[in-house]
């Protein structure tokens, strides 16, 4: 029996979505081969309720979505929390620093009153989650690989060590040693530290590790020249929902 | 590897030739054929193959002479010799030249395919592949022998290696130095400070795949092997030794065939370190300056380019692409003054050294294990592994399988690791071995100074400052870890020094004062003694002190008391010798010298929790009560506590008063018994091993604390081996002369262990490794 698959969104841009079956053709089909994709509003019309695995991806930013997720969460066997938004609230949670008026009253200006909102939260602050597949946006080969793991029922193996291990394998210069700073000492590998690679530097869309060193590493920020109010808008980008922002 | 199947078969025979060749390449295999010797040499100048089956008589050159060029000069290449003029003395021959076999002729076709086929398949991993390239030792170009070259000679070896094989170099790459491929002779650059990956980076990669397999009914696993011919030009010493270091782990123990199979089709060519980078301490590794371990080496000495030779391939590189002549006396003097000078400069501009001779870190490191430095050197860690990722000596991998969406078939690859990651040591229950980071960075610094060295006999860290410099937190050096344990080290010792010399000398006891006397039996007294200031004595249960009473003399008394019975201490002591007969005419009120307390006293920690077998025969019981004391006074920390004593009388029973008490308390057992029993007697009756049969335990949860004379403690063990008992499980305490307490003296050795300092309490384990024990 294929397994069940049914993507869902809430609070997003629906990037990871796009991307997710972002694949080789073979992959693909053989992607297809394996599961049973009944549920996916950008590929296709039809729908069903009947599902084993939820892949979903966004935040939670209103009350009506809490009750949903729930609903996901008692139909499917195996919930998959995809993205950045998904697994730590990403993004969304830049608004949770401003009352929540005030939130809506920059988006949606004289209107706000028709919208409500409350401050927005990862999926696992509202139900339990079994994987996570990190990274603005989430990266296809992962899914790809956790999908591979339920399916041999094996505990993917996704890195849990920081950024750093993958850059040093990626022959890269270190970016403080290009005159930047970079979050990739305390946030978790797994994306092949693909924005350094390409001249960039590590924004912290995957999470940080489990063990940060975060006052070591606001040290080494502040040796390379940030303020405090500098180090603290850098990890909020992503990573608001956790305490280190706070 | 199509070579790796490729067969030559060299007969003057066309028939021979047409028939076999016929048969393997009908079988599969690529054949091609020779009618001369000459002709199979020249064949073999620009081929390669797996086997070189030969005819022997041959006009002109026999096909012995193939298999001497084969052996020299492609020595993986397997040979098979058939002759139709077999004789002893060419089998021996062809034996001695490396031929696998020698047959007669004529040959079954299948006999020799089947012989092919098991010598194909018997090809070991060290010999997988090596460099197709060609490889001649010219007569004047040897190993250890250096050439004058210019920079068109440079270019020349570049340029002709770019036409063969993949070439990875130094270049530049956003201000820094990488090895990297080249593509061009101008991309290279070899007056570089440091790369920031070392160049063991093409012998084990980053990530590569071991394995593929399938599986189903018939499982297929088939092993994946890199076997590409790559150049690596322009490595520092530090990094050859480096590769060294590698070389003994992956190819002398275990041969890793992934590793063997790079390192067999890498040509080395290394480049001296003429600017080292700031965070280099190569020197103190001894990693500077190299002799051996690349193919070739080179050194700019502004006139030339001197280019010592290394290996076979090294001269054939100088050969095939230079005329350099031999470097002259005055250009191998300038190599080695341009080499130290620019380590000189160095270590003088960056002052960055080890302070101690890198002979002694081992020792350093194993006296240091607690030093506080390692907790507050890893605050600052954040086990990000760049340390670890860029060191050319770290070689610690992670396994996995990655399957097809099939789910059937995949491949195993390995990818980089380090301890300093979090999950480095952690197991699937979820336990982490090493889950601190003080023992991580810890770890990682053993490693470097002390692990490796004693496993592999190579320093573990060549000194190259890549860790130092990719650290953000500034805290990866070794040799900052080196040398700060070193001086912590030195303070130490100096400290100890000091103390010794404000407590005036190993040899000088303390006074205490006797303020308690008791008598215990005709030959036998307690004695009981306060320090000045009521300063506890500070020993554990089982050590022991030296009496001094002038002018008579010292003698070792173990202390009777428990230190959780306050600040004073007992001595009981038997009327024996001067010391003791001295000490029982003491009054109270003297004053006896005491030094100490010595030895290592009973192991409280691992007797914690456990059920305690007391077995005490005679004045045993003095060292054993201290321990007894103990235990009653921390009753909760132990499970049952059993208490067995034996006297040879009932007149020669000692702390009868505790003796009564003990046999009272319900929270202990005590069996007691006379060797000979008096009318009044009327308990047990027999030697102590008779009470042992009386008693029920747990031989796992069990340790026994045996104390007595050297005669009994023979009959107890066998006693208490019958009762399951593991030898780690028994515990005694040893009297031997313990004249100095300071193992000096020598009195008290047994083998190679001075019982006052690594007794007096042993495990029977480790009595059993003591022959003059027991």
């Amino acid at each position: 029996m294929k397994p069940k698959v049914a993507f869902f969104d809430f609070s997003s841009c629906e990037g990871c979505q796009l991307d997710a079956l972002d694949l080789n053709p073979e992959e693909l089909i053989a992607l297809l081969g394996a599961i049973d994709i009944v549920n996916f509003r950008e590929v296709m019309s039809e729908k069903s309720d009947d599902y084993d695995i939820a892949i979903v991806e966004g935040a939670i930013t209103r009350e009506s979505e809490i009750g949903r997720l729930q609903n996901i969460r008692q139909q499917a066997k195996i919930l998959i929390a995809l993205g950045s938004c998904a697994c730590i609230g990403g993004l969304n949670c830049l608004k949770n620093h401003l009352p929540m008026e005030e939130a809506l009253r920059i988006v949606y200006g004289k209107d706000a009153g028709y919208y409500d909102t409350i401050p927005a939260r990862p999926l696992n602050a509202v139900v339990p989650v079994d994987y996570y597949v990190r990274g603005c946006p989430a990266n296809p080969e992962e899914l790809l690989k956790v999908i591979k793991a339920i399916l041999l029922k094996k505990k993917p193996e996704i890195p849990g060590f920081p950024v750093c291990v993958e850059c040093k394998m990626a022959g890269n210069i270190c970016v403080f040693e290009r005159g930047m700073t970079c979050l990739g000492p305390v946030i978790r590998a797994g994306c092949g530290a693909i924005c350094i690679t390409s001249g960039r530097f590590c924004w912290g869309c995957r999470g940080l590790v489990d063990e940060p060193n975060t006052e070591s590493e606001k040290e080494i920020l502040t040796k390379y020249g940030l303020s405090v109010d500098q180090i603290v808008e850098k990890f909020k980008i992503y990573n608001s929902y956790t305490e280190v922002a706070r | 590897m199509p070579y790796r199947r490729s067969i030559l078969i060299v007969d003057d025979q066309q028939i021979v030739r047409d028939s076999l060749s016929d048969w393997f390449k009908q079988a599969g295999y690529p054949v091609t054929t020779a009618s001369t010797a000459e002709e199979a040499l020249e064949i073999l100048e620009k081929h390669d193959f797996g086997i070189v089956i030969a005819d022997i008589r041959l006009p002109g050159e026999t096909g012995l002479s193939i298999l001497k060029e084969v052996r020299v000069k492609r020595p993986w290449i397997k040979s098979i010799v058939i002759t139709a003029y077999p004789s002893p003395e060419s089998a021996a021959l062809a034996r001695k030249l490396g031929a696998i076999e020698y047959l007669a002729k004529p040959v079954s076709p299948d006999d020799l395919e089947k012989l092919v086929s098991e010598a194909l398949s018997s090809t070991s991993e060290a010999t997988v592949s090596t460099s197709i390239y060609r490889i001649t030792t010219p007569e004047t170009r040897r190993i250890n022998q250096s050439f004058s070259l210019n920079s068109a000679d440079i270019r020349a070896i570049v340029e002709g290696l770019l036409q063969e094989m993949e070439v990875i170099g130094v270049k530049t790459k956003q201000g820094k130095f990488v090895f990297d491929r080249i593509k061009s002779f101008e991309e290279l650059c070899l007056d570089y400070d440091v790369t920031v990956l070392p160049p063991t980076r093409y012998l084990r990669p980053a990530k590569e795949a071991l394995l593929k397999y399938q599986s189903g009914e018939t499982p297929v696993v088939e092993p994946v092997m890199d076997t590409t011919p790559r150049a690596i030009i322009g490595i520092h010493p530090y990094d050859l030794k480096a590769i060294e270091l590698l070389d003994e782990v992956f190819i002398t123990s275990n041969p890793d065939p992934n590793y063997i199979a790079r390192r067999n089709s890498t040509i080395l060519i290394g480049v001296d370190c003429l600017y080292p980078s700031k965070h280099c301490f190569a020197p103190s590794m001894g990693t500077h300056i190299v002799e051996s371990g690349f193919d070739l080496l080179l050194t700019d000495i502004g006139s030339s380019i001197v280019a010592t030779v290394g290996s076979a391939k090294g001269a054939a590189l100088l050969t095939r692409y230079t005329h350099a002549p031999l470097a002259s006396g005055e250009e191998i003097a300038r190599q080695k003054a341009v080499r130290e000078e620019a380590w000189e400069e160095a270590i003088l501009k960056h002052g960055l050294f080890l302070h101690i001779p890198k002979e002694k870190l081992p020792k350093l490191l194993e006296e240091n294990y607690d030093n506080p430095y390692w907790e507050t050197r890893s605050e600052k860690c954040l086990s990000c592994g760049s340390c670890v990722m860029v060191c050319p000596t770290c070689y610690c991998f992670d396994v996995q399988d990655e399957a097809d969406l099939t789910l059937k078939s995949g491949q195993r690859v390995r990818s980089w690791d380090g301890c300093v990651l979090v999950d480095f040591a952690t197991v699937a229950t979820g336990e982490n071995f090493r889950h601190d980071k003080a023992s991580r960075l810890r770890h990682r610094i053993y490693r470097k100074g002390k692990y490796l060295l004693e496993r592999y006999g190579k320093m573990g860290c060549v000194g190259c400052g890549r860790c130092a410099e990719a650290c953000l937190a500034e805290i990866a050096s070794p040799l900052e870890a080196f040398n700060a344990i070193a001086e912590s080290d030195a303070l130490k010792k100096q400290m100890i020094a000091r103390e010794i010399k404000t407590r005036s000398e190993l040899y000088l006891p303390q006074f205490a004062e006797l303020i308690g006397i008791r008598e215990l039996t005709a030959r036998e007294k307690v004695f009981e003694f306060k320090l000045p200031e009521d300063r506890p004595l500070g020993h554990k249960p089982g050590q022991f002190v030296e009496v001094m009473i002038p002018p008579i003399g010292e003698a070792p008394i173990s202390v009777s008391s428990s230190p959780t019975r306050g600040n004073t201490f007992q001595l009981a002591v038997r009327n024996v010798g001067s010391v003791t007969h001295a000490m029982h005419n003491l009054e109270p009120g003297a004053k006896v010298g005491i030094r100490g307390p010595f030895g290592n006293g009973f192991p409280l920690e691992r007797l914690k929790g456990k059920d305690i077998l007391f077995i005490a025969g005679g004045i045993g019981l003095f060292p054993l009560r201290s321990l007894i004391q103990y235990t009653l006074d921390c009753r909760e920390e132990f499970g049952r506590i059993i208490i067995l004593f034996g006297s040879r009388s009932p007149s020669e029973r000692l702390f009868t008063d505790e003796l009564a008490e003990w046999s009272k308390r319900t929270d202990i057992e005590f069996l007691e018994t006379v060797d000979r029993a008096d009318q009044e007697w009327k308990g047990n009756v027999g030697v102590i091993t008779t009470l042992i049969p009386h008693i029920q335990i747990t031989p796992r949860k069990t340790i026994s604390v045996v104390v007595g004379p050297p005669i009994m403690y023979r009959f107890v063990i066998v006693e208490l081996k019958k009762r399951d008992l593991a030898d780690d499980n028994i515990i005694m305490s040893l009297e031997r002369r313990m004249r100095c307490g300071v193992g000096k003296c020598g009195h008290c050795q047994i083998n190679g262990v001075y019982v006052c300092q690594d007794g007096p309490v042993f495990t029977y384990a480790q009595l059993l490794t003591l022959r003059e024990a027991v």
